[in-house]
């Protein structure tokens, strides 16, 4: 046998046990999914069903009130998105161009920022929502979740835009443009990338956060995601578990398919844009 | 370029910095000054009572109860992961066929929100119809069905092994950017002198590797002694709070018992051990800049 596929099939084996019990959950997500209801509690628990019943999508959707939670899980995740970058790009900027008093002490107070945890703080938080009057207000949501990711965004921009060399910028300033013209001519069209993968890695924890959701918004007609679908599951009799997967399903897989896609330039802002 | 620009990188930081001191920083104050205060259910303050919250909070035997379950939660899940992802990473990080498929599917849990992971989990743990217990007694491991979130030490465990198995990613991905700036040179020249595979992560990888796992254990840390959705979603803390760590309890107390005073004491003592965490996650993380960039800031 070759090395190479030897080696590939040691590798392969060491691997299984771990593959296997990853997707074991999808496994059940999608055979709950289009499983017909009266299939789901069955003795002996079996995985075979009898037939597809791609409906539980469409059902669940009208029941679940499916829509509704998209559109404030995406309202939410995309002003959040929208405010941490407006706020983040001038402040990496800043970090990655120039020198300014304070500076070790921002960097200090960033990384700290970063590891503060919102469920910590989830009492205070509630507090200053009701002491504000945004209790039951997704703005609420933009404001913490702009907050909280700014560390991150600001982290990683930042480490991108040091990759962007200065003496572009600087030519344009001999050719007479202002700071100003050359910072819109010539470096955002640069950063486009870095600032669109960051946007999209604040989008996900937006779109997964679920402890301050689960505070702040007490009526179903603002519920996003994550609080919809633990609120379907949780404090009830009787689950219907077929909706409740073929929710899940709809929620995640295509963040997830997004996620896989642009993992590999997490690397570089989080954790490991400090370790290097 | 001038070396000093005068307020400009100043304004430039100074929105971003301002609402992240209101919405982190008025938390914590609010929470030191309420957790002095005796509180109504509905959250009025009456009065000053000194350290009262902390001494109830003391003698309550449900936060020892949950500060033990915290700590074995914390140091089992951080430790079981750091395990099984440093080997991982290793062969992750070897050339092999389907190397590519294999990375997509140990980063797919770090895709999927907590909440959502651990919903999968509750349906595919029920003792009636999940189908764990199907796989299981179609194997012929098990002859009845198992009631896995009934009982609060077989639900732990659990959720012990789910906590595990969402922390790989992240850590295999510390350890894949760690393993990749190691220098090729020395692992050929411990060949040449005969060294053995176990011989080279020994006296190579490890040592290494060591500041990548320290910051993987101090971010690990940090995460999971935070992490409230996978033991609020399966079993809210149940049964008969035999699976509540701090953050669950917290949270019942502040949001379903309106003890507000007590719940501010803890949140309190939570800031504080996380602060204490990640002043030393900070210290890391300035070391590793001052021994790898001398000329890093300019």
């Amino acid at each position: 046998m070759p090395p190479m596929l030897k080696k590939s099939l040691i590798y392969w084996a060491i691997l299984s046990p771990l593959v296997v019990v990853i997707l074991f959950p999808f496994a059940v997500m999608f055979v709950t999914a289009v499983r017909p209801r009266d299939e789901l509690f069955v003795y002996p628990p079996r995985w075979g069903f009898s037939e597809f019943r791609w409906d539980n999508f469409a059902e669940m959707w009208v029941k679940t009130n499916f829509g509704e939670a998209l559109f404030n899980s995406l309202y939410v995740s995309v002003l959040s998105t929208a405010l941490a970058l407006v706020l983040s790009i001038p402040a990496a900027y800043a970090l990655s161009r120039y020198r300014f008093p304070g500076k070790g002490a921002y960097r200090t107070f960033l990384l700290m920022t970063q590891m503060m945890s919102p469920i910590v703080l989830v009492l205070g938080l509630f507090r200053l929502m009701v002491a504000l009057g945004m209790v039951n207000n997704l703005n609420s949501l933009v404001l913490t979740y702009a907050a909280f990711n700014m560390a991150f965004t600001i982290w990683m921009l930042q480490s991108y835009f040091s990759t962007i060399p200065r003496d572009l910028e600087e030519a344009a300033w001999i050719d007479g443009a202002s700071h100003f013209t050359s910072l819109v001519r010539i470096f955002l069209p640069l950063a486009v990338p870095a600032m669109a993968v960051t946007a999209i890695f604040s989008f996900i924890n937006g779109w997964n956060e679920f402890v301050l959701a689960l505070t702040m918004i007490r009526s179903s007609d603002d519920f996003t995601l994550p609080v919809q679908i633990y609120s379907q599951v949780a404090g009830r009799y009787q689950v219907e578990w077929h909706h409740v997967m073929a929710g899940t399903v709809l929620a995640t897989v295509p963040v997830a398919i997004v996620f896989s896609w642009l993992q590999k330039y997490l690397i570089r802002g989080m954790a490991l844009g400090a370790v290097k | 370029m001038k070396s000093f620009n005068g307020f400009k990188p100043l304004a430039m930081i100074l929105p971003g910095l301002l609402l992240a001191m209101f919405i982190i920083g008025y938390p914590v104050l609010d929470l030191a000054h309420t957790s002095l205060q005796e509180v109504s259910r509905f959250g009025q303050l009456r009065g000053f009572t000194g350290l009262d919250n902390f001494a109830e909070v003391f003698a309550d035997p449900l936060f020892w109860g949950s500060l033990e379950r915290t700590a074995i939660w914390t140091v089992t899940v951080v430790g079981g992961t750091l395990i099984i992802s440093l080997p991982i990473a290793i062969i992750l990080n070897d050339d092999f066929y389907g190397r590519g498929i294999a990375r997509v599917i140990i980063m797919l849990p770090w895709a999927i929100s907590l909440t959502m992971t651990a919903v999968v989990w509750r349906w595919a743990l029920n003792g009636r119809a999940g189908l764990l217990n199907a796989t299981l007694m179609d194997m012929g491991l098990l002859a009845e069905p198992i009631e896995w979130l009934a009982e609060a030490q077989l639900a732990f465990t659990v959720e012990i092994l789910i906590g595990i198995l969402v922390s790989i990613p992240f850590t295999t991905t510390i350890f894949l950017g760690g393993l990749s700036s190691l220098p090729q040179d020395s692992y050929e020249a411990s060949m040449v002198d005969g060294a053995t595979r176990w011989d080279q992560f020994r006296h190579i990888t490890l040592p290494l590797m060591k500041p990548f796992i320290n910051i993987a254990i101090v971010l690990n840390v940090i995460y999971v002694f935070n992490s409230l959705p996978i033991i609020w979603v399966m079993t809210e803390g149940g049964p008969a709070n035999g699976t509540d760590i701090l953050v669950t309890y917290l949270y019942k107390l502040a949001f379903r018992f309106g003890q507000i005073g007590k719940a501010s004491a803890i949140s309190l003592i939570m800031f504080g051990v996380l602060l204490l965490f990640t002043i030393i996650y900070v210290a890391l993380v300035m070391r590793g800049e001052k021994d790898s960039a001398p000329g890093e800031e300019e």
